[in-house]
């Protein structure tokens, strides 16, 4: 396993308070912190029962503390993980302690991860929550990065839908370095490029049976 | 020494999307209320002595610490009262909760309110919501809404334990018709028509392998339970009541990725358990409550249940968790129909949240009255006709379950 493992967990007994000088905002323009306000109301035909419209939208700031690594690894196009130097578990998603309770909650280490994984499992999504729909249909996998202990969800790129299979081995794929956020959505998954396809068969047939017509129902969106 | 749990009473509003005539969710639980008076005239408000309230998302409620306003609408300031939320295990949380509250002697009278308002916002809107208990550092932005985690795992254990997507299917139809003789239910308020499994197959995919009828529905209603003693039972409702004589609650990760080599469950089950395909929390819940209740031959013993069927696959995954099916026969007992109407083993007689419907916070308080039902022979008074009426019962399971099977609970009810 190619993990390039730091000496300290940086984050961990810190007493030195973070200074912030540079924001990154990347909001849509027309997002504005309004606060609560009652934006309307109706009132059945009948006259007799009445609804009315709330609207907040607030900004939260997730403070990420000790796991930061990770997300500003995202940042750089690399894959953070933390180990334990007890037992040796290694996990993506990262624990700052360890989970083995013979351990202690012994505080973990950063290791760099490779860029390799394979599927545990997969869906094919034909819905989603509203700030998804538009890139519907979507192949989630819960892949797991060579080295750790755990698998990690994420979108897989690069093949038709109903091609996906389990164990099928996979190469994490980063966003362009001015697209990223510092978030999961900065990467995926894809097929290794030495990957083919399995022939068509009865379960592939099944499942491009139920995502065509979501190809036609996202052009209306 | 712990003292024997009882309920003696509950009932809920109608359950749907939109307008119900029980909008406000005070005016919910006060109807509520009176309609298990009408069942137990001798119980009054007076005699309780703890309220729990049992609330998931205040997201879709508008409203922080909104126990508050329901608890001084009914009367009850100087009762305490407090509100228990353990995502979609906030029904079972609560009664778990109370159980305690009785078992140790403290209090005698125990009233749980649950409710969800999920109709406040959009549909889409509403998803996200409830995938906010995702964990949204990793899993909200890629993944989006729970069907798409559940499928995941679905499909994995659809495969290690050969059940095909029909099998699975059965059950969501299945507790759809079921929800056709229940007034109270979503489905037979809305929908309101019998499907087919071929109706399941054809409805649009959410998230391979799971289709629009595989899935629980979103939910407006309110429920009221009466948790008590075994003398107060006997003094309000002295042959109808039923005792809780196990219960169960475990836990297992937020992120379904994260169990597949957790040492808490190897420890337990031994290596590969759960992977991300089983229920490790249910059957360690399960695995309690039969312990306390006696119960050896859970299929043998056990004559119905109201169950946590979030989807259809993850009532088959249930079936597993609980005992009564195992890798080798699981897709037997499916195409068995063993759990239908006219199996030896009826699951969601009163449609589930799948007909009945989904209000997180009163799901597993409905699973539970309807299970109290069944058991006190108050089907025909409360369902459309005897069609769902379980031949008399002695023990039912009651199943709630929150997350990617991240808390679950299981009771054991029997007939007093």
């Amino acid at each position: 396993m190619s993990q390039v493992l730091l000496k300290k967990n940086t984050g961990h007994n810190s007493t030195k308070k973070p200074v912030f000088t540079e924001k990154v905002e990347y909001r849509p323009k027309d997002v504005k912190e309004t606060g609560l306000h009652f934006v309307g109301h109706e009132i059945s035909d009948d006259g007799k029962v009445m609804n009315q419209f709330l609207h907040y939208d607030q900004l939260y700031t997730i403070r990420h503390g000790w796991n930061s690594r990770f997300f500003i690894g995202l940042l750089e196009g690399k894959i953070w993980g933390t180990t334990c130097p007890k037992c040796g578990d290694t996990w993506v998603p990262v624990r700052t302690h360890c989970w083995n309770l013979d351990c202690n909650l012994q505080q973990t280490e950063w290791v760099e991860m490779p860029l390799k994984a394979k599927v545990h499992t997969w869906t094919v999504a034909g819905w989603s929550g509203r700030s998804s729909l538009k890139r519907l249909p979507i192949i989630l996998v819960y892949g797991i990065i060579d080295g750790s202990k755990v698998a990690i969800a994420n979108e897989l790129h690069g093949i038709d839908p109903w091609d996906v299979e389990f164990n099928m081995p996979l190469k994490i794929v980063f966003k362009q370095k001015e697209e990223r956020v510092g978030a999961v959505t900065d990467f995926h998954f894809e097929p290794v490029d030495s990957w083919k396809p399995s022939p068509i068969n009865k379960e592939k047939e099944r499942i491009k049976q139920l995502v065509e017509p979501v190809y036609e129902w996202i052009k209306t969106l | 020494m712990t003292r024997k749990v009882c309920f003696v009473g509950g009932a809920t509003t109608p359950f749907d999307y939109g307008p119900t005539g029980f909008e406000s969710i005070e005016g919910g639980a006060a109807e509520c209320i009176r309609e298990t008076r009408k069942d137990i005239p001798d119980f009054s408000l007076r005699d309780i002595d703890l309220m729990i309230y049992s609330h998931f998302s205040v997201h879709f409620g508008h409203q922080l610490a909104p126990e508050w306003i329901i608890h001084d609408h009914l009367g009850l300031v100087a009762i305490p009262h407090y509100r228990v939320e353990n995502g979609g295990n906030t029904g079972g949380s609560a009664i778990y909760a109370a159980a305690l509250a009785v078992m140790s002697g403290h209090h005698d009278v125990v009233g749980i309110v649950g409710w969800e308002t999920m109709d406040s916002v959009t549909q889409s809107q509403g998803s996200e919501f409830i995938a906010m208990a995702s964990d949204i550092r990793y899993e909200l932005m890629v993944g989006g809404i729970y069907p798409i985690y559940y499928a995941a795992m679905a499909n994995k254990w659809m495969k290690d334990n050969n059940v095909s997507e029909e099998e699975v299917a059965t059950i969501g139809a299945k507790n759809r018709n079921n929800a056709m003789d229940n007034p109270k239910a979503q489905w037979y308020r809305n929908e309101h028509k019998y499907i087919t499994v071929d109706d399941v197959m054809n409805s649009r995919l959410i998230s391979y392998p799971i289709k629009k009828y595989d899935c629980c529905l979103m939910t407006r209603g309110v429920a009221f339970a009466l948790i008590c003693s075994e003398d107060y039972a006997k003094k309000v409702n002295p042959d109808g009541y039923v005792t809780i004589d196990g219960i169960g609650l475990s836990s297992c990760t937020i992120r379904a990725g994260d169990r597949i080599n957790y040492p808490g469950w190897t420890e337990r089950y031994g290596p590969d358990y759960p992977e991300m395909t089983e229920f490790g929390a249910c059957r360690n819940s399960a695995e309690q409550a039969y312990k306390m209740a006696g119960i050896e031959n859970p299929l043998k013993e056990i004559d119905f249940g109201e169950i946590h069927d979030a989807f259809s696959t993850s009532e088959a995954q249930i079936y597993k968790a609980l005992g009564l099916a195992d890798e080798k026969n699981i897709a037997q007992f499916l195409r068995d129909e063993r759990t239908h109407m006219h199996g030896d083993i009826p699951m969601n007689p009163g449609g589930g949240l799948m007909g009945y419907g989904h209000p997180v916070g009163a799901t597993g308080i409905m699973s539970a009255i309807e299970c109290f039902y069944q058991l006190t022979g108050m089907i025909p008074k409360k369902h459309i006709s005897r069609k769902t009426e379980v031949f008399n019962p002695e023990c039912g399971i009651v199943n709630s379950h929150a997350g990617t099977g991240t808390s679950i609970s299981n009771f054991i009810f029997r007939r007093s």
